[in-house]
């Protein structure tokens, strides 16, 4: 049996702090999927949240936070909250803050069911889609799922995971056949050899993992770092790969090429727990470190070097993010560079492995459990008659009522746009800031029949609906989250919902009940409730919870899936058995030709665009721009451009630019610095309407995960105000 | 057992969470009292904080003609006294680093004071609780020592406390550039 609790060097026993009339509620930050234990403190006199404490004896983060975590609990009590339902009489002022009303939830409620009955009458259960998000308890995305499937009836759900996860989630059932995003804890990172991290700035996006990464240096251990930019993690790196924003997969097959060629691979190891190696080495034959300079533009040296660590390393972890993911070949990146892993049989024992930095909190459990277009709950398939037939009896409906799969994010906007899709149901999520191509996004949204937006806050997506019913945030309601280790833990209570909130899953089973679909949701009066019937849902499923109670998360400090029934403590390694979950218990290694980035620059747009997040906001900033202190440090969006491009352009630091694409355009301010590219700009995507760089990025998507390309595409810059340089 | 703050600046990554996390500390009515800088902002992200290094015998206090600046027995060199502070700004002036802040509203000066409803009781004040990066520290003297064992610099030094600064002080930093003393695994 595995150690379930695990206390490492940094643990240490440390007394918290608790002023008078307060009390501390132990629970999870909102944010990320570090998903840094904290205390909300609470006035006990008001019963509400008033500040946070640190938790020391949260064994992944120990007491560690971002300011994003530091400054989390200020949205709950924060004056912009929506704390009644709000109802839109006239469409025309749709994409606008203006013309909302309050009204009861009955209101909402009737006009709700009126709207979606109406559509549906006119135009096929079909007409109406769900368009969710994972920065939310698993039971709430487990419900999500089945008020689509059961309560609304329709085939169209699907969830900002797209945006984020999904190319990670299909790179790994490839390699692996199971998709946890982290095949070891997080309790291991700090005592590997080598780091070789692609793609993920994790100083601003994960910084809580950076007291790990610091640690594998200090020990004399390495760091290796692929990334178009000098992040402040690649600044400090043994070997930084910095390539070309979407050339990924032919930096990975040219690392597996030398990896070979030098004799790092492990044959012992491909050959009892592989398939695929011999194709694959053949397809790397041609990636020589010059041919893969040429289309990365990294040193050959470095691509040596790198391979040469990585190959030597007696364990290591390759570790990667949205950076690899976000690209028109997103899985191809994931499973190229799992590849190393699997050739070199660092995988499948403590210390080495593969992981993903799963981005949104609960970006891994929100993945599994049935608000994918063709998933359903335990990373069950929509498609396989036997798994439809398991979460029917759990649902209590016939496999005959379950509808098709649908269609991923992004295409269902296209579907808005022809007018197969016309009403919708968003919640957890902010397509009209965090999906691509927004000109088009927006005018789909705008389009729509009929909009209902769940949020705490008026969103800039919210601000295209016709009602909007106000939820609560993270810290009133409980329910678990599974974090980026795979970790199933417990977000506890801190508060009563604010005004006349109510939790995501209530307001789906009211609903439920005026759709006429009561009887399928009417038993789910708590949060407990709605856990239980999760639970069962997973149960036999690849994530399996069903062994994962509230009360043994508590006693182990969170639990690892699978984790089957009572007795089993759970799963922190994975395949420690070296059994993979392909029927064959195989990994594949897997041959991937190489492929550019849908948009490569020319003469008319001769840069690069990526874009990614600062340290102080969080996905679309719909929560963290409302945060003083976080606003303070970082108001609005700007282009990094290295200072010899500036010069070409002659564009000063500071100074407003038009940036544009073939999809759009914006005016930003230029910040020089030379941790950058010179073919490239880089733009943060936390900001809404104008400012928004989603206005100009390009919806080619991956054929597998659906992903977009969000962190390649050609731009070009113009300078804005011509006199100034005269 | 005694601890102290250590700051290990090399470990930066300009997250700024000790400034969010200074404003929890219960005495510090939400200001916080600390400073991070880029280094060379057009060149790289390069960042270090600049956090009052509790000097042993301090220039504010020295300053202060009301002595509203007390010291800890712990080695805390405290925020102005609100009942003694005149609002002179000597302290502000006298600081090699410039570490006081000035209230111009109240007429008074606030400083860093190691939270120190936390750190007399040993509990680590909120940047070290928080730092992601282990930029700061919380350590006692022996695991400061086996620091000082682990990370050897070619100039012979490891922290910057003495001779460099205004004089010895009770917070320690550690000089960047300490990977260059560190043997690889291989």
């Amino acid at each position: 049996m595995q150690e379930v609790k695990i206390r490492d060097k940094f643990f240490k026993e440390i007394e918290n702090v608790c002023h008078p009339n307060e009390t501390l509620i132990k629970t999870h930050c909102a944010y990320c999927g570090m998903q840094c234990g904290m205390n909300l403190r609470v006035n006990t006199k008001t019963n509400k949240i008033i500040g946070v404490e640190p938790r020391y004896d949260w064994p992944v983060t120990v007491g560690k936070m971002c300011p994003k975590g530091v400054t989390a609990y200020q949205q709950t009590n924060h004056p912009d909250r929506i704390l009644k339902p709000l109802i839109r009489d006239d469409a025309s002022l749709k994409g606008t803050q203006e013309g909302f009303r309050e009204a009861t939830w009955e209101e909402a409620y009737d006009l709700i069911a009126k709207k979606f009955s109406e559509l549906q009458a006119n135009y096929g259960k079909d007409t109406l889609s769900v368009f969710s998000g994972v920065s939310m308890t698993n039971e709430k995305c487990y419900l999500t799922g089945k008020f689509a499937r059961v309560a609304l009836q329709t085939r169209y759900i699907d969830y900002n995971g797209r945006f984020c996860m999904s190319s990670a989630a299909g790179g790994f059932l490839r390699s692996f056949g199971v998709d946890r995003g982290s095949t070891l804890p997080w309790t291991d990172i700090h005592e590997t050899d080598c780091l070789f991290i692609a793609g993920s700035n994790t100083a601003e996006c994960h910084p809580t993992s950076m007291f790990r990464v610091w640690h594998v240096q200090e020990r004399g251990g390495y760091l290796i770092v692929a990334d178009p930019r000098e992040t402040p993690i690649a600044r400090r790196a043994d070997v930084h790969l910095d390539l070309r924003p979407g050339t990924d997969l032919a930096l990975a097959n040219g690392i597996l090429n030398l990896l070979i060629e030098n004799g790092y691979a492990d044959e012992e190891f491909i050959k009892n727990h592989t398939n695929g190696f011999e194709e694959t080495k053949e397809l790397v034959k041609e990636f020589t470190p010059e041919y893969t300079s040429q289309i990365t533009g990294v040193a050959p040296e470095k691509i040596i070097r790198a391979a040469e660590i990585y190959g030597k390393a007696p364990n290591a972890v390759v570790m990667f993010a949205r950076g690899i993911e976000q690209q028109h070949k997103g899985v191809d990146n994931v499973s190229g560079y799992t590849n190393m892993a699997l050739v070199t049989g660092k995988i499948g024992r403590p210390k080495a492995g593969v992981a993903t930095f799963t981005g949104q909190g609960n970006g891994q459990g929100g993945r599994e459990h049935g608000q994918k277009s063709d998933l359903l709950p335990g990373y069950r398939k929509i498609t396989n008659p036997k798994h439809v037939e398991e979460v029917c009896k759990v649902w209590g409906i016939t496999p005959e009522e379950m509808p098709q799969p649908g269609v991923s994010a992004y295409e269902m906007f296209e579907l808005m746009e022809e007018k197969t899709i016309r009403g919708l149901y968003l919640l957890c999520s902010n397509p009209a800031v965090s999906a691509p191509n927004q000109n088009f996004v927006r005018k789909a949204l705008k389009g729509l029949d009929f909009m209902v937006c769940a949020d705490f806050y008026l969103s800039e997506s919210a601000e295209f609906a016709d009602v909007i019913l106000p939820t609560v945030t993270w810290s009133e309601d409980e329910g678990t989250v599974t974090n980026l280790e795979g970790r199933i833990i417990k977000i506890n209570k801190a508060q009563e919902p604010l005004g006349e909130s109510k939790p995501d899953w209530q307001i789906q089973a009211e609903l439920a009940e005026k759709l006429g679909r009561g009887k399928y949701f009417s038993h789910l009066k708590t949060a407990r409730d709605v856990a239980d019937e999760f639970r069962l849902a997973s149960k036999g499923g690849y994530a399996d919870y069903y062994g994962a109670t509230w009360d043994k998360i508590d006693e182990q400090d969170g639990v690892f899936w699978p984790c089957k029934d009572e007795d089993d403590p759970g799963t922190p390694h994975m395949f420690l058995d070296k059994k993979f979950y392909h029927p064959d218990g195989k990994a594949k290694i897997c041959a991937l030709p190489y492929r550019p980035p849908a948009e490569e620059p020319d003469g008319e747009f001769p840069l690069r665009l990526t874009t990614g997040r600062v340290v102080f906001h969080y996905l679309s900033g719909n929560q963290t721009r409302r945060i003083q202190f976080l606003r303070d440090m970082c108001p609005e969006p700007y282009v990094e451009v290295h200072p010899e491009t500036a010069a070409k352009y002659n564009i000063e630091h500071e100074e407003y630019v038009r940036l544009f694409t073939r999809r759009g355009e914006a005016e930003y301010k230029v910040k020089i610095t030379e941790a950058i590219r010179k073919d490239t700009v880089f733009v943060p995507y936390h900001f809404g309407h104008e400012k928004s760089i989603n206005l100009l990025t390009i919806a080619a998507l991956d054929p597998m995960s659906r992903m977009p390309e969000f962190k390649a595409c050609a731009a070009q810059i113009e300078k804005l105000d011509m006199k100034k340089v005269q | 057992m005694k601890k102290r703050l250590y700051l290990e600046l090399e470990n930066c990554i300009g997250c700024r969470s000790c400034l969010a996390a200074c404003t929890q500390c219960g005495g510090h009515e939400q200001r916080n009292r600390n400073y991070v800088y880029d280094v060379n902002p057009l060149v790289n992200r390069q960042t270090m904080p600049l956090m009052c290094l509790h000097c042993v015998n301090p220039a504010c206090a020295r300053s202060c003609p009301a002595q509203a600046i007390q010291i800890h027995e712990t080695g805390a060199v405290l925020s102005a006294l609100v009942e003694k502070c005149i609002g002179c700004q000597n302290c502000t002036i006298a600081c090699p680093y410039g570490i006081p802040k000035f209230d111009t509203e109240q007429n008074l000066m606030y400083k860093c004071d190691l939270c120190i409803d936390r750190s007399k009781d040993g509990i680590p004040p909120m940047c070290a609780s928080v730092c992601p990066s282990n930029t700061l520290q919380w350590l006692t003297d022996e695991e400061i020592e086996a620091k000082q064992k682990h990370f050897t610099l070619d100039n012979g030094k490891w922290v910057t406390s003495m001779p460099y600064l205004e004089g010895d002080t009770n917070v320690k930093v550690n000089l960047p550039g300490i990977l260059q003393g560190v043997t690889k695994l291989f």
